[in-house]
């Protein structure tokens, strides 16, 4: 473990491993041994939706997107979302574990909780300390969008 | 004896089984004694001087229209056509809907509401609410008895006024010919608080300001078909696009904030609705062989407030039940 980030949302405390890399959108992503990157939700993402019980995907395996494409959507007991391409690319496959039990994702969102694998170029994405200077820049925003709703 | 008005109002296409629904509908109520049954072609579409539109506003008993539209679109399409009246209370819900609540204004914020609107009430269902036309049927003989019971309530102040006026033509001919398809957008007054945020970011001259110093939408036809930019824009979601194909700019009931989960799309990388907006609005303009405007210098929406406040919210968001 090569250690790692953490960032306050308030009191809750979100863990960023370093050993991978992480999207804008609060993804992270982690090139598996075979070249595909795998991607799930960063910790700030599953502290926002907490409880997910539902996950859908709108397309199949294989599947050609540009990034920011609509690829599917998340519910939890709290939050709606719909699920955006973090890079272009091919998305290989789904974790068919996580679509059967989307609790996993709060459970062991790092590990057996991943979304999804593609192939493509994953070099727009940032590391653990940028990720995190990108939720400080951006924490500000992201409160009052959620506060106008709560409102 | 009192009658109600039904005025069922067709789908602007030609499926068939949409228009096997409105047929089994009208079938069942031609012969309800407490109803007098008319048809219009697509209430959207209606100018305000076609023939459909004349009788609509020459009812001014009790009404019910039925229509393939959410009802709040229904509502507000009448309002402009000068089809005035309280909005009553239906029974039928979409199985999705999960909640029925009014969803007026969420705060103590002045509303326009509706101008010169009279006592009598109108309801307004969607087609889209009941899967088989005996659903519908039943609702409006529920809205029927509701009418004639109120009439006998009143009865010892029995003085004909506000009888409806008798059906002018024959039961089954439908009121006008198919008008030609129309794109606009109708603006709910009961959440509008007249802000002139759509005048000012409207660029084809669509809304407008009557003497008294409401807003209207004052040039239906300069609005530029498909583009709903300008719902986006409004704080108070009151200006509705009632055929637009996404739910909530089409006046989809239960959008009371603290009805609705969090929508955290945004932040997971879904263009915001004021960035849409501006996209929209430059893509009609260029159309229109007109140069995009981009974004104007917008206030920031909310006022940040110092950061140990802030750093409640995330806690406070534990505590709610959404």
């Amino acid at each position: 473990m090569a250690g790692e980030l953490v960032f306050m949302m308030g009191n809750f405390r979100a863990v960023f491993p370093a050993d991978r890399r992480y999207a804008a959108n609060h993804t992270w992503a982690r090139t598996e041994s075979g070249g595909a990157v795998r991607f799930g939700l960063s910790a700030y993402a599953a502290r926002l939706l907490q409880e997910v019980y539902f996950l859908e995907w709108s397309m199949d395996a294989g599947a050609t997107v540009r990034e920011k494409d609509e690829i599917g959507a998340i519910e939890s007991a709290k939050a709606n979302a719909a699920l955006y391409a973090p890079m272009a690319g091919i998305i290989a496959r789904f974790n068919d574990a996580a679509m059967a039990d989307p609790s996993i994702i709060n459970k062991d969102g790092y590990g057996d909780g991943w979304l999804f694998e593609m192939s493509g170029d994953a070099s727009g994405t940032m590391d653990a300390p940028a990720y995190v200077a990108h939720l400080e820049a951006s924490w500000a925003k992201a409160q009052a969008l959620l506060k106008g709703q709560l409102r | 004896m009192k009658k109600l008005t039904v005025v069922i109002s067709e789908s602007p296409g030609k499926d068939p089984r949409k228009r096997e629904l409105e047929a089994n509908i009208l079938a069942a109520l031609v012969g309800q004694p407490d109803v007098a049954v008319s048809v219009v072609p697509h209430l959207y579409d209606l100018n305000e001087d076609h023939a459909g539109a004349l009788f609509l506003r020459s009812v001014n008993g009790p009404l019910l229209v039925l229509a393939w539209l959410y009802p709040r679109g229904i509502h507000w399409t009448l309002d402009r056509l000068g089809v005035k009246g309280r909005v009553g209370q239906t029974q039928l819900k979409r199985a999705s809907d999960e909640d029925d609540k009014n969803d007026g204004g969420k705060d103590d914020k002045p509303r326009l509401g509706a101008a010169n609107a009279p006592a009598r009430t109108i309801w307004s269902l969607d087609f889209q609410d009941g899967d088989t036309a005996e659903a519908h049927v039943q609702e409006i003989i529920r809205v029927a008895a509701q009418v004639k019971a109120a009439v006998k309530l009143s009865a010892a102040e029995a003085v004909p006024v506000a009888i409806s006026s008798p059906p002018i033509q024959n039961l089954k001919s439908k009121i006008g010919n198919p008008p030609a398809r129309r794109w606009y957008p109708v603006i709910d007054y009961s959440r509008c608080a007249n802000c002139m945020e759509c005048v000012d970011f409207c660029l084809f001259g669509v809304y407008g300001v009557d003497d008294a110093g409401r807003i209207l939408v004052e040039s239906a036809d300069n609005c530029r078909k498909g583009c709903p930019a300008c719902s986006r824009v409004c704080p108070e979601n009151a200006i509705v696009f009632p055929m637009h194909r996404t739910p909530a700019l089409a006046g989809a009931p239960g959008t009371k904030p603290g009805d609705l989960k969090l929508d955290l799309s945004q932040l997971f990388g879904a263009p915001s609705a004021l960035d849409l907006a501006d996209k929209e609005r430059d893509a009609e303009l260029v159309k229109d062989g007109r140069e995009a405007v981009g974004p104007p210098k917008r206030q920031p929406c909310c006022d940040l407030r110092p950061k140990d406040a802030l750093d409640k919210l995330m806690d406070a968001l534990d505590g709610e039940r959404l």
